[in-house]
């Protein structure tokens, strides 16, 4: 049917294409103006990575993905769940706290442990909910300040379920969950002997279900009416202000997902050194990815390459890897920029096509047809 | 139907022309914009240009004002060719626009308003009121340069604006769509106006397609259809109807009620809605009934509280006060997915606001609205897009709505098919009541007839409509009984059968009620509710509504 | 078992990488670039070891005026004097698990077999590499997190050294009000604060003490933000504090700063920062606590090029010279005699300085 159009699709993918160009040519720019040696860099970046490096990817990108994935539930019905990053941290101690006491065996541990991050990060982001919902706080702020607020909570919860054994050292971590409901991962890179995270799964599993839940169930349609007219929406009868709940612990739910690879795959315990961040990189990769399940895969691999690869510029070009934040951040940039530029070529095309359409028909069909009775 | 132009038009001398347009064209992607304009303005006429929504008209004047520059053609002003790039090139060359929608500061007064951005003609001070003054008495535009914008009524306003124009000198004034604001009283002042300004021999321009004004108004008519100008026309030998033809290119449909198809059965009942708003009620104790069959049409100058009502019905506002019921049933805290179900259609009066996803293809909007119900989704909940595709298929089919397809955006559809899909929508799931706010707003004269003939045949089936509209011919044409809305109050009954569109100005604006009490202390007695209304009308109307108290039992209501 | 087969499974891996590019003869095999004079610092020596260093830098790096700079002195000073062939690389803010240990193995595949974690932060990374690449010795600095045949764990008695900066501030206060800024509150630091307190208690037990840290892990940027540590210690001198010892890596520059607007003084930590701050503020630094990193760093070489690689923990304390105080400058020239009462008696065993801040 008309839905596959090759046109719309080339459109579609012209912009980030062209915002990943303008990335290079600015950051070649800059390493130009800095005097460092940009064809070393640009070398270093695209040479052909290790079966390690692939894993590597592969990893950042899980993560990526469920942090994006969790940042585009809200964008869809034009919620900016900033707070992602403080909903994957709280929710990654609960669920490490939990774990690492053993309550349960095995698989069932990991399970369970799982469920409480969901409960956990949407319980943090409801928070901010219920202050948009009865206060009318906007969520960017509210999400923002539950950050600082997370990171402090977090912290001093820490100290209270320290590890006994980690005392004297300088990580600071809760109990290591026993090692049966350790994921050891999947060998899935040949030649590598590092593993892809078991939870790669997971993060399939959380794409298919925002694929499905989104486009086809009422509740998906309900959210995205919302994001796209929220007047439109209130008059279609959607409750407004229990979508914006809903949809918020929704995405705070599956923000408590993003620390659950690195929690069983590497750390088995929340510690100081967990990876923190995670949650403003969704924002981008959301972005990127256009909230898209597909999308948002591609973006994040894409992000996750720039990462991998970034960390033998220092070694074999000597150039500090933060140039990678200049290149994600112009990215970003450019792509938001772009899918504006894309998206009103878009509706003018569609506009000029449905007007040579009807007036193609008008030809055909001798005018004077009339009114409908 | 071409044949009347081209003589006319050669027939006078050039060197009266003042606006000369030739071979303007103007292309947009997808939009029906201007191909080989042409027309000539006289010295000192009121010269009209007529058209169907989208036949290019806001366009072509902002050609003619400088916003936008023309891809092909040349403009004459005054026997000298010009390229208009700004605005204020079109100012300098005495053009002067008036827009549809005023850009008036309320909180200044219309001195501040006149001077602002004009400071150097005249300064700020007494010689700009010496001047504004001066202006207002030789055209008779009745205007104090210090009253308060705030305190002006609309028709003030207008003429705040054209103010402006002479102010900065223009000798040839454009008015976009200048009546779509005002009730038919203040339409008369404004044409009374015009002459004024021809007689001083200034031009006007004058935008509608209000056809019977501009018969009234205009010295020569220029129509343009799907774009270009198909024809100049002397009003005196033309009349609406084939003015209409010209512009539709086919014949036109009028509003006409077919036979009463009023029943007893009682299907939506109001009774005593109070909403508050800050300082005064915005509903102040609404009651009605519509029985199935019955088109209850609601007239009123936008911002009386038609919009809330219509929301307060809906569910999507909470009254203060007052209860609302669906076949006996009582509703009045259902929410709007509730109502929806239970059977009311819902026709909004911003149907980019509230009734479409722009964005959204058109089998996701036919959905909208009616995520709870068949075909669109299926029973576990899921859409089925299969079905709402072939349903929207059907819609297309049946209520004529042109678009290539049901996988365009909503956005990319033309006002008036827009609507027919709405339309379409809502009837497809046979509500027992249609609420339908201004159904026919900015849709062009053929959708317009189209969705007329639609809620005739829903008012058929039994359904009930509760109508509220802007446009009294409208209302006459279909409603079964209609009431006007002032200050959030309902007036009694009108028979459509026997009221003018003037008698409804005249409630519309409260200058029939001249004598009673202000409105603010009349909503808290009990007596007074909807009784006035009548009472002190001008005379002639007087007697037909005194006759139709009989059928409108619940209009008394029981304030507070 | 399982290390051996990933140890294989990744030299598989190199061979295949250097095979690939070698057999694209344009190009230029990065992996192994080495010998292009990509060395940073060993201009001037000629290669006199075959021992190749690669040094891994935590947050901040070299040029941080402290911690990373402390290390770089010992790896300088082991160039020039052995002229061995070095590279370094830095971590991010906020990298993953994976990063540095991806930073290790690129130094390793570089051709550096000597490798020098430097911070607590890299002993995750280096127990897993360490486990992967057996021939490789790593040094492993502040950390005895990571155990193995081929780790030194390099350690100091931070808190010996921070007994007597805290016993030279207590001396030269002039209000009986100190302060100290550590930057994220972990072990490491509050080993700092402990023996910062005890000495200036040792001397005047009724000082008052302002102690504060920039951040909470797992926000570790209190080690690289001088705007905090310059908020902090003006909290601190508006409270009646008239020296700041700080334990903050490159936040503090900021206590410096501070110090410097409110004529007041500041004590520095890990290098001497009197010669190593900015020009500006090097006046208001009485003493630094020195954490001889660039010793640690250095003999580490050392033992290397000899061939002596010794796996396992040394502490470097007091009376090892591992830790130790300032005197650049000479602003308290007046009571070294004092402090190094102190000291003997720490070396001694006399006083027993405390690792963690008491209450």
């Amino acid at each position: 049917m008309k839905r596959f159009e090759p046109r719309k699709i080339g459109l579609a993918l012209i912009a980030p294409a062209v915002a990943i160009l303008v990335a290079f040519l600015i950051t070649s720019l800059v390493l130009l103006v800095m005097g460092d040696p940009v064809m070393d860099v640009w070398r270093t970046m695209f040479q052909p990575p290790l079966p390690r490096h692939y894993v590597a990817m592969l990893n950042s990108a899980t993560v990526f993905y469920l942090s994006a994935v969790a940042v585009a539930i809200g964008f869809r019905m034009n919620l900016f769940n900033i707070g992602v990053d403080g909903q994957y941290r709280i929710a990654s101690f609960a669920a490490a706290v939990f774990a690492g006491q053993a309550w349960l065996p095995g698989f069932l541990n990991i399970i369970v442990a799982i469920i409480v991050a969901m409960a956990t990060g949407g319980l943090w982001a409801g928070i901010a909910g219920y202050l948009k919902v009865k206060r009318g706080v906007s969520e960017v702020i509210s999400t923002i300040m539950l950050n600082a607020i997370a990171t402090g909570l977090v912290s001093w919860l820490l100290a209270k379920a320290r590890d006994p054994e980690s005392i004297g050292s300088n990580e600071v971590h809760t109990r290591t969950i026993p090692e049966s409901s350790q994921l050891e991962g999947l060998a899935l890179v040949p030649g590598a002997s590092q593993k892809v995270y078991t939870l790669l799964l997971l993060a399939i599993l959380v794409g298919f279900a925002y694929w499905f839940v989104l486009g086809k169930t009422r509740f998906g349609f309900d959210l995205r009416a919302t994001g796209q007219s929220e007047t439109a929406a209130v008059a279609s009868g959607v409750n407004v202000k229990r979508m914006t709940m809903t949809a918020m612990v929704l995405s705070g739910a599956v923000a408590g997902l993003v620390g659950m690879p690195l929690l069983f795959g590497v750390y088995h315990n929340y510690g100081t050194t967990f990876q923190p961040g995670l949650g403003f990189a969704g924002i981008a990769i959301a972005l990127l990815g256009r909230n898209h399940p597909v999308g948002i895969a591609f973006a994040a691999l894409l992000w996750s390459y720039l990462e991998v690869q970034s960390n033998a510029l220092q070694i074999q070009a000597h150039v500090s890897k933060e140039i990678v934040f200049i290149i994600q951040g112009v990215i970003l940039f450019a792509v938001v920029i772009a899918y504006e530029v894309v998206r009103r070529a878009e509706v003018r095309m569609e506009q000029v096509k449905v007007a040579r359409e009807l007036a193609e028909k008008e030809q055909t069909v001798p005018a004077g047809q009339g009114a409908s009775a | 139907m071409t044949a009347i132009a081209p003589e006319a038009v050669n027939a006078i001398d050039n060197s009266t022309y003042v606006v000369e347009l030739e071979g303007i064209t103007k292309r947009f992607p997808g939009v029906v914009a201007n191909k080989d304009i042409e027309f000539r303005v006289r010295r000192g006429t009121v010269h009209a240009i007529v058209g169907e929504n989208g036949a290019g008209k806001s366009t072509l004047m902002k050609i003619l004002y400088g916003v936008q520059r023309p891809d092909e053609g040349t403009i004459t002003i005054a026997g000298e060719q010009v390229d208009l790039h700004s605005p204020a090139d079109a100012i300098e060359h005495g053009i002067g626009m008036v827009f549809q929608h005023f850009m008036l500061a309320d909180n200044l007064t219309v001195l501040e308003n006149v001077v602002l951005g004009a400071e150097k003609h005249y300064g700020i001070g007494d010689e700009a009121r010496a001047r504004i003054s001066e202006i207002s008495r030789e055209y008779g535009l009745d205007i104090d340069p210090d009253a308060l914008v705030a305190d002006l009524g609309v028709g003030a306003r207008q003429r705040v604006e054209i103010l402006k124009v002479l102010y900065r000198g223009s000798k040839i004034i454009i008015l976009d769509e200048p009546t779509a604001v005002l009730v038919p009283q203040e339409v008369d002042e404004l044409f009374d106006n015009l002459r004024e300004l021809k007689q001083e021999g200034l031009t006007v321009l004058f935008i509608s397609h209000k056809l019977d004004e501009v018969l009234r108004v205009a010295d020569e008519i220029t129509v343009i259809r799907q774009g270009t100008t198909v024809a100049t026309v002397d009003p005196k030998n033309i009349t609406a109807r084939q003015c209409a033809e010209l512009m539709i290119g086919s014949e036109l449909p009028t509003p006409q009620t077919e036979e009463s198809t009023v029943t007893d059965k009682e299907i939506l009942r109001v009774e005593n809605l109070v909403l508050r708003g800050e300082s005064r009620s915005i509903l102040d104790g609404v009651s009605f009934t519509i029985h199935a069959g019955e088109v209850l049409g609601i007239a009123g100058v936008e911002g009386n509280g038609q919009a809330e009502l219509v929301e307060v019905i809906m569910g999507m506002r909470e009254q203060d006060e007052g209860q609302i019921y669906l076949d006996g049933t009582e509703v009045s805290t259902w929410d709007t997915r509730r109502l929806r179900e239970a059977g009311i259609g819902f026709i909004p009066e911003d149907r980019h606001r509230h009734g479409l996803l722009l964005e959204a293809p058109l089998w996701e909007n036919r959905i909208l609205g009616h995520q709870t119900q068949k075909p669109n989704v299926t029973s576990a909940g899921l859409i089925d897009a299969k079905a709402a595709r072939a349903d929207t298929e059907r819609i297309i089919a049946e209520y004529d709505v042109r678009t290539p397809g049901v996988d365009v955006t909503a956005g990319s559809l033309s006002g008036g098919n827009q609507q027919k899909l709405i339309v379409g929508r809502e009837m497809s799931h046979h509500p027992r009541i249609l609420v339908a706010a201004h159904p026919t707003r900015g849709v062009d004269v053929g959708a317009q007839a189209g969705i007329w003939d639609l809620m005739r045949a829903a008012r058929r089936e039994g359904m009930g409509v509760l109508l509220i509209s802007a446009d009294l011919e409208e209302l006459i044409g279909l409603s079964d009984t209609i009431r006007v809305i002032l200050r959030g109050r309902l007036s009694d009954t009108f028979d459509p059968e026997k009221v003018t569109a003037e008698d409804l100005g005249a409630a519309m604006t409260g200058a029939d009620e001249q004598a009673s009490p202000p409105p603010t202390d009349v909503a808290h007695t009990t007596s007074a509710d909807g009784q006035e209304w009548p009472m002190k009308t001008n005379q002639q109307t007087g007697q037909q509504q005194a006759d139709q108290h009989h059928d409108e039992p619940g209009a008394e209501g029981k304030p507070l | 078992m399982r290390q051996t087969r990933k140890f294989a499974a990744v030299v598989a891996a190199a061979a295949l990488a250097l095979t690939a590019c070698g057999s694209d003869s344009s190009e230029e095999p990065t992996d192994t670039g080495t010998a292009d004079g990509t060395a940073t610092s060993s201009d001037t020596a000629e290669p006199m070891s075959d021992v190749k260093v690669g040094m891994a830098y935590d947050v901040g790096g070299r040029g941080d005026q402290s911690f990373n700079d402390a290390a770089a002195a010992g790896l300088d000073q082991a160039v020039a004097e052995f002229g061995i062939e070095t590279t370094e690389a830095t971590a991010v803010d906020g990298e993953p698990e994976s990063a540095r240990e991806e930073r290790l193995q690129q130094l390793i595949d570089a051709g550096y077999t000597t490798v020098i974690a430097v911070g607590f932060a890299y002993a995750p990374s280096v127990a897993k590499v360490a486990a992967e690449n057996p021939d490789v010795h790593f040094a492993l600095i502040d950390s005895t997190d990571a155990e193995g045949d081929n780790i030194a764990n390099l350690t100091f008695a931070e808190h010996e050294g921070s007994f007597l900066v805290g016993a030279a501030a207590a001396l030269k206060s002039q209000s009986g009000n100190i302060g100290f800024v550590g930057g994220v509150q972990v072990p490491l630091i509050e080993k700092f604060q402990a023996g910062y307190e005890a000495g200036a208690k040792e001397v005047n037990p009724d000082i008052t003490i302002q102690s504060t840290y920039l951040t909470q892990p797992p926000d570790f940027s209190g080690f690289g933000d001088p705007a905090k540590g310059k908020t902090a210690a003006e909290g601190m001198f508006q409270a009646g504090a008239d020296i700041i010892y700080h334990a903050a890596g490159g936040s503090g520059g900021g206590v410096f700063t501070a110090a410097a607007e409110a004529g007041k003084q500041a004590i520095g930590v890990d290098s001497d920062q009197a010669l190593t701050a900015a020009p500006e503020v090097q006046d208001v630094i009485i003493t630094s606590m020195l954490k001889k990193l660039d010793v640690a760093v250095f003999e580490f070489i050392k033992a290397e090029v000899e061939g002596n690689f010794e796996a396992g923990a040394q502490e470097f304390n007091l009376a090892a010279g591992g830790v130790d105080y300032s005197t650049t400058g000479g602003k308290i020239d007046d009571i070294t005699d004092q402090l190094d009462e102190l000291k003997q008696k720490i070396i001694d065993g006399e006083i027993e300085v405390p690792t963690s801040p008491a209450g």
